[in-house]
């Protein structure tokens, strides 16, 4: 069908206005053979006859096809937008360029602005989402913060308990000691209960000693000045030892009182002694403590490098809800909320950690408990070495077997009396003195074989007495006893030194061993 | 040395960098002003590729954003030796829009020599996609870059490494 050609006429006045037409026609290698219409606005300016079109007219490439091709909105390098039409007559090609800016224009700007929209849609959902993991963080944050104060009030009721315990667990034996010494110290007091005060004494001196122990012990841990002593030692003796200790006590409260070494478990390892020691006493007198009936077993197994250690009741047990609980300082299970100092636990778990080690607890109320000790431990190479426990029993041995001069320097009284009491019992000569200054001119005096000397003292100290004694010459042994840590340059002038309490066994086979 | 002339298209979805990236690979120029791209741009550059000899003219197609493609989008694909794919790295999403598009034109093209360019690497501070995610599109897409079209970082590299696949592919032996 043909339009009239009113109609031809009309559509190419009007819509040609709009659409300004450019015609050409190019061979199938893209040569030009005929172009019509204002090029101007569609950079084909310089096209002629014969020219390559791919040139100018880029878009070309690969679109020529024997059926009709429209490429909607094409925008060539000159800046113009074309709607193209590609016609193929005859091998040959006619393309039809109709001018599509204002068209491009209008669309562009709509899009753009639907674009942009989106944009700020995606943008505020990324703002969204970091509001949502922010007030996520702010929850946990906040969780966490309400954790941490109920840890503090906890760890403050828990300090309050702790002083009201303390005054207690301390007022106990000090109220003993003192009775007792009054009742010793009275005019005509039977000599066995002259004895009996002092074995009263000494049992609450010793719960006291353990106490201050226990809790400075925990007190190193929490602060991490605790450090390990690894040595070989014989493991059966430890647990030999420990038998002993604990029999007796369990057959008081009528409990047997078992002690199973596995046949795999090494005799000679390197660990900390006295801090494996301190664990398992620690778990083994509890296990005494709150056992009323039946048993307590200990049960050694060693396997791919670690000890367990088992500490099995016949107790009450504990609840799960207090598993966790009676492993923190100054708490107790509920069964036994009245009695000891609540440390052991805490301090034997952060002990195990510091060995590298865990603890661990099974048990249900009714039903008994059992606590294994895992340990990683090296076994030594020497497993047939026989070795002396740490805390071996005191024996003679360590008594004078020739004429040595002690000069014992102390202020306290008590603690003087004390020590001369044992060095004199050893068969040491013994020069006393109860400050620094008197104790420099004794020895200038009397020249004794070797000193022990108190740290704090009235007037100078002892640390400084030394210091005299060094550079007068004095060369032979002095031994500080000290309550506290003696720094290495406070050391210097001391052959060795002794915290107080010194175990009177370990410091009078130190005498004798620097003496004779 | 053998002159080649290859169509290529830059597809991806909107605002992702498309037409900066072609700006930076042609004119060695990046404009900060966002404009939608309507219909298709056309620019062209010759490559010269020293080691396989060739001299390869890119008329390059620069097609409007869209997350998927239509009948629109895929009249101006006719005939394309390689693709570009387009993503922001500061939007996860467009990767997505990346992967959707290559399904759909491998769907009617078979698969072409292509490159991913996870554009805007220079806005690090808001850049979501991670190394994972680069690492599984190196699994779908010919070679992957993390490109700056405001920087230039990596763009020259991968519109040449995609002009190299093209050419290896064209320089191809027929079987």
């Amino acid at each position: 069908m043909k339009f009239p050609p009113q109609v031809v006429e009309y559509l190419q006045e009007n819509f040609s206005a709009d659409t300004r037409p450019v015609c050409f026609q190019i061979d199938s290698k893209y040569n030009l053979i005929e172009i019509w219409g204002d090029t101007g606005w569609c950079g084909l300016d310089s096209a002629q006859v014969g020219s390559d079109m791919l040139e100018l007219a880029p878009y070309l490439f690969e679109s020529l096809d024997d059926t009709p091709n429209v490429i909607e909105f094409v925008s060539p390098p000159c800046g113009a937008v074309a709607h193209v039409h590609i016609i193929h007559c005859d091998n040959k090609y006619f393309v039809i360029l109709l001018d599509a800016k204002e068209e491009h224009d209008s669309i562009q700007v709509r899009q753009q602005s639907v674009n942009e929209l989106k944009l700020l849609h995606a943008s505020q959902q990324r703002l969204i989402g970091r509001q949502r993991d922010l007030i996520g963080e702010l929850v946990e944050t906040k969780a966490e913060l309400d954790h941490l104060r109920k840890e503090a009030e906890r760890s403050s009721d828990s300090k309050g308990q702790f002083i009201a315990m303390m005054s207690h667990e301390f007022r106990t034996p000090l109220a003993s000691i003192m009775n007792y010494a009054e009742l010793a110290s009275e005019p005509s007091v039977p000599e066995n209960t002259i004895h009996k005060s002092v074995e009263a004494i000494a049992r609450s001196a010793r719960h006291l000693n353990a106490l201050v122990e226990a809790v400075l012990d925990d007190a190193k841990l929490k602060a991490g000045q605790i450090e390990l002593s690894e040595a070989d030692f014989n493991l059966y003796e430890l647990l030999s030892d420990l038998s002993a200790m604990m029999a007796p006590m369990a057959a008081d409260k009528e409990l047997s009182f078992v002690c199973q070494i596995d046949d795999a478990v090494p005799k000679i390892i390197r660990s900390d002694e006295v801090r494996l020691r301190q664990i398992l006493i620690n778990l083994l007198g509890n296990a005494v403590k709150f056992t009323v009936e039946g048993g307590i077993q200990l049960i050694t197994t060693y396997a791919d490098g670690r000890l367990v250690s088992s500490i099995v009741d016949t107790g009450p047990g504990i609840s799960s809800e207090d598993q966790e609980r009676v492993f923190r300082a100054f708490e107790r299970g509920g069964a036994a909320s009245d009695t000891g100092a609540g440390l052991g636990l805490a301090i034997s778990l952060r002990l195990a950690h510091l060995m590298n080690g865990e603890i661990s607890i099974d048990s249900a109320l009714g039903y008994g408990c059992t606590v294994a000790v895992n340990l990683p431990i090296l076994v030594s190479a020497d497993d047939n070495s026989s070795q002396t426990s740490a805390l071996a029993a005191p024996s003679e041995n360590s008594y004078a077997t020739k004429p040595v001069s002690v000069l014992l320097c102390d202020d306290d009284e008590d603690m003087l009396a004390l020590t001369e009491h044992y060095l004199h019992r050893a068969g040491y000569g013994l020069i006393v003195s109860t400050s620094g200054d008197e104790a420099v001119l004794k020895v200038m005096a009397y020249d004794p074989d070797i000193v022990l000397m108190d740290c704090n003292l009235p007037g100078i100290s002892g640390i400084e007495a030394a210091t005299r004694l060094r550079k007068s010459g004095y060369t032979k042994p002095i031994i500080a006893l000290t309550a506290s840590k003696l720094s290495d340059s406070d050391q210097a002038c001391f052959t060795c030194y002794f915290r107080k309490p010194a175990p009177m066994q370990e410091l009078l086979t130190e005498i004798k061993l620097l003496t004779h | 040395m053998t002159s080649i002339t290859s169509k290529v298209c830059v597809v991806g979805d909107f605002a992702v960098g498309k037409t900066s990236a072609v700006e930076r690979f042609v004119n060695n120029h990046f404009s900060d002003k966002y404009l939608t791209t309507v219909g298709v741009k056309i620019d062209t550059k010759e490559i010269l590729l020293p080691e396989q000899n060739v001299s390869i003219k890119l008329i390059i197609w620069d097609v409007a954003g869209a997350e998927e493609f239509g009948d629109k989008e895929f009249a101006y694909l006719r005939g394309a030796s390689g693709f570009v794919y387009v993503s922001d790295g500061t939007r996860l999403r467009t990767l997505d829009s990346a992967y959707k598009i290559r399904e759909q034109i491998e769907l009617r093209y078979n698969a072409q020599p292509n490159v991913l360019l996870l554009n805007k690497s220079d806005l690090a501070g808001t850049w979501q996609a991670k190394d994972d995610h680069v690492s599984s599109a190196s699994e779908k897409f010919g070679a992957v870059y993390k490109t700056s079209a405001k920087d230039g970082d990596e763009v020259d590299t991968a519109l040449t490494r995609l002009a190299e696949l093209i050419v290896a592919k064209d320089l191809q032996p027929v079987q």
